[in-house]
């Protein structure tokens, strides 16, 4: 009896994976054979009705990374999911540890072989027109030999994200909310919590507002801002992105998205 | 609409503060003051003034910057021995003015250690101030990152009026390199409680270009005699100094092949650069008496007769002693003033170099005897 309670949950839930468009942080998968990606954003594929998979094409020679989102049974009405996020930073690492321009990291310091591990439970939910999406998950950075210490990146976005092979161990929160103003016009702000317990600059707050136009099912373009605050080995600081250096001001996001439904 | 504007409006003003920091032409130094304050009042005499550069803390560290060096970062617990032992020697030498440069006070490569206010933490002066040559939030060359690094002055005695004036950048770069490059500057600060006979006394201290190919050097030399001639003309009293990596007239002027790097190259007509930056002090004609003017117009703590002695010798490379059995071949420091030295007592203090690749450089201010 149990058992056929248990297979009936796992079916249901598979029969009642959601599916949607343009919804890569929320719990919705893409519907079967349609892929998405983006400037910024990775190539995903809706590989069937209970697996999308996403990698970063690009940076794949150097940064090996992929990704899986798989449908879990809804809870208190809302449409949930996990998310599995594999990542092999060390080639890239390694490459920007040099003398001279582009040495981010300095040439003494040689990375060890790491492996980037992250799970994220997702649930989505429409509340009065408004798509809400809450995530949590836990973070594991894996370092196959020395990681000196001084060898971090100390710069918004990068150092929280790194840091996790240094702490060994993070956790991540988050809160998504979305909303169509028009048929082709949508708003999404939300705010995501990185901790690194025990870690010097150990917690950062990034928060983005997105406007976006979707021109069609194919292409949509986004606009918006960045904004990044946390405590650093330096202590505190924060940052409104894209910033540029050299003219010393932010511009605004330009995200270009397209996508496509294989027939 | 309104309200994303105001918020937006808000994080542009909080999340916007500059990459890299470009100063204007004179802004005020950074005020510091020790956690726990030396009981010291000045009832009169002579005053102790030294000049350092302290290279950040990193004593004799093969810095890929300024030796034959690879290596970047220096780890903290060296860095802390490095600066305890700074600050040991700043309290022997009991100075009253202490004029540094190349001191970090916000910098990865230093662990971001306040090295200001470490130092008058762990010496028995009282005051700073601080004016920054380089702060950028990262620096995306040979993973040097974050960065604060300058002069100061540190005296026992309140500092009032700090100041820090901008020096020309160089011409030689391209704007990329310059932006993200050194903004060199001078930085002075009045001593009320050293006032003597009525007449103000300032400090002032100043690091001037090491690497400049083009006529930057002169630049500074020049806007630093302009500046000491302000506070001399109006009848105030001054003590000066710092590292003008400039030679002493009638030195030897080619260091290129001395500081040489394993696969470098000088002195020939394939050479990518004739002459090595930093060790070459003719690259204008009139480099070679530079210092000339200062010399002429002040009154200098070890003598223009005495300047080219090995005794005064105040550099090095670091890695000179262990690629030739150099410790120090030049003279880059100096102190002047237009007061006058007590006779006898101006020192360069070359059993402290293994705590930096500079010497520090002391003298006496006469101010009458205690």
């Amino acid at each position: 009896m149990m058992k056929r309670i248990i297979s009936f949950l796992i079916l249901t839930g598979f029969l009642f994976s959601e599916t949607r468009n343009w919804d890569a942080h929320s719990a919705y998968l893409l519907p079967q054979k349609r892929w998405e990606m983006g400037l910024f954003q990775p190539f995903r594929y809706g590989y069937s009705e209970n697996l999308e998979y996403s990698v970063y094409p690009l940076w794949f020679f150097v940064l090996p990374n992929f990704s899986i989102k798989k449908p879990q049974n809804d809870l208190a009405g809302f449409t949930t999911a996990t998310q599995y996020k594999l990542v092999y930073p060390t080639p890239f690492l390694n490459m920007i540890a040099k003398s001279g321009t582009m040495g981010i990291i300095p040439p003494e310091f040689q990375m060890p072989p790491m492996l980037g591990l992250s799970s994220t439970w997702l649930m989505s939910k429409n509340m009065g027109g408004l798509d809400l999406t809450l995530n949590g998950g836990i973070d594991v950075g894996i370092a196959f030999g020395e990681l000196d210490t001084r060898s971090t990146v100390d710069l918004p976005l990068v150092y929280h994200r790194l840091g996790v092979y240094y702490n060994k161990w993070g956790i991540h929160s988050g809160a998504d909310v979305q909303k169509n103003m028009t048929e082709k016009i949508g708003i999404l702000a939300d705010v995501d919590l990185r901790l690194l317990p025990g870690l010097k600059g150990n917690y950062s707050l990034e928060h983005k507002l997105l406007i976006s136009w979707h021109k069609s099912e194919n292409f949509r373009i986004m606009t918006g801002y960045k904004f990044v605050m946390g405590e650093y080995p330096y202590g505190s600081d924060m940052r409104l992105l894209p910033y540029i250096p050299m003219a010393e001001a932010w511009v605004p996001i330009i995200e270009l998205q397209w996508g496509k439904s294989r027939k | 609409m309104k309200k994303f504007v105001s918020i937006l409006g808000v994080l542009l003003i909080l999340g916007c503060e500059p990459f890299v920091t470009e100063f204007p032409d004179t802004s005020d130094a950074v005020p510091y003051e020790a956690t726990s304050k030396s009981n010291v009042s000045y009832t009169g005499g002579n005053i102790k003034v030294v000049t350092w550069n302290i290279r950040f803390g990193i004593a004799r560290f093969p810095f890929f910057g300024d030796s034959c060096g690879d290596d970047v970062i220096l780890d903290d617990d060296t860095i802390e021995q490095n600066m305890a032992a700074i600050a040991d020697s700043l309290n022997a030498m009991d100075a009253d003015i202490v004029l540094l440069q190349e001191v970090d006070v916000s910098s990865k490569r230093t662990g971001y250690m306040d090295q200001v206010q470490y130092l008058l933490d762990h010496t028995n002066l009282n005051y700073g101030c601080y004016a920054s040559m380089w702060k950028a939030d990262f620096i995306p060359s040979d993973g040097i990152g974050r960065i604060n690094a300058g002069n100061a002055i540190l005296s026992k005695y309140e500092l009032t009026e700090a100041e820090r004036i901008q020096l020309r950048l160089r011409t030689d770069q391209d704007g990329l390199t310059q932006y993200f490059y050194l903004r060199r500057n001078i930085i002075k600060a009045k001593i009320p409680e050293l006032s003597q006979d009525g007449k103000d006394l300032f400090a002032i201290n100043i690091h001037a270009t090491a690497f400049a190919t083009d006529d930057t050097k002169q630049q500074h030399i020049d806007k630093y005699v302009e500046t000491l001639a302000e506070i001399h003309d109006v009848g105030a009293l001054f003590v000066t100094g710092g590292d003008l990596n400039s030679v002493p007239p009638g030195s030897v002027t080619d260091f290129c092949e001395s500081d040489m790097c394993d696969g470098e190259d000088y002195h020939t007509d394939e050479a990518e650069k004739y002459h090595k930056e930093g060790s070459y002090f003719e690259n204008f004609e009139a480099e070679p008496d530079i210092l000339l003017p200062l010399y002429n117009a002040y009154n200098s703590a070890i003598d223009s007769a005495d300047a080219n002695l090995p005794v005064h010798f105040t550099h090095g490379p670091s890695t000179s002693y262990e690629i030739n059995d150099i410790k120090y071949d030049r003279k880059l420091d100096y102190l002047f003033t237009n007061g006058g030295w007590v006779d006898g007592i101006s020192q360069t203090h070359q059993d402290a170099w293994e705590l930096s690749d500079h010497l520090p450089v002391s003298a006496v201010l006469f101010a009458g005897d205690n």
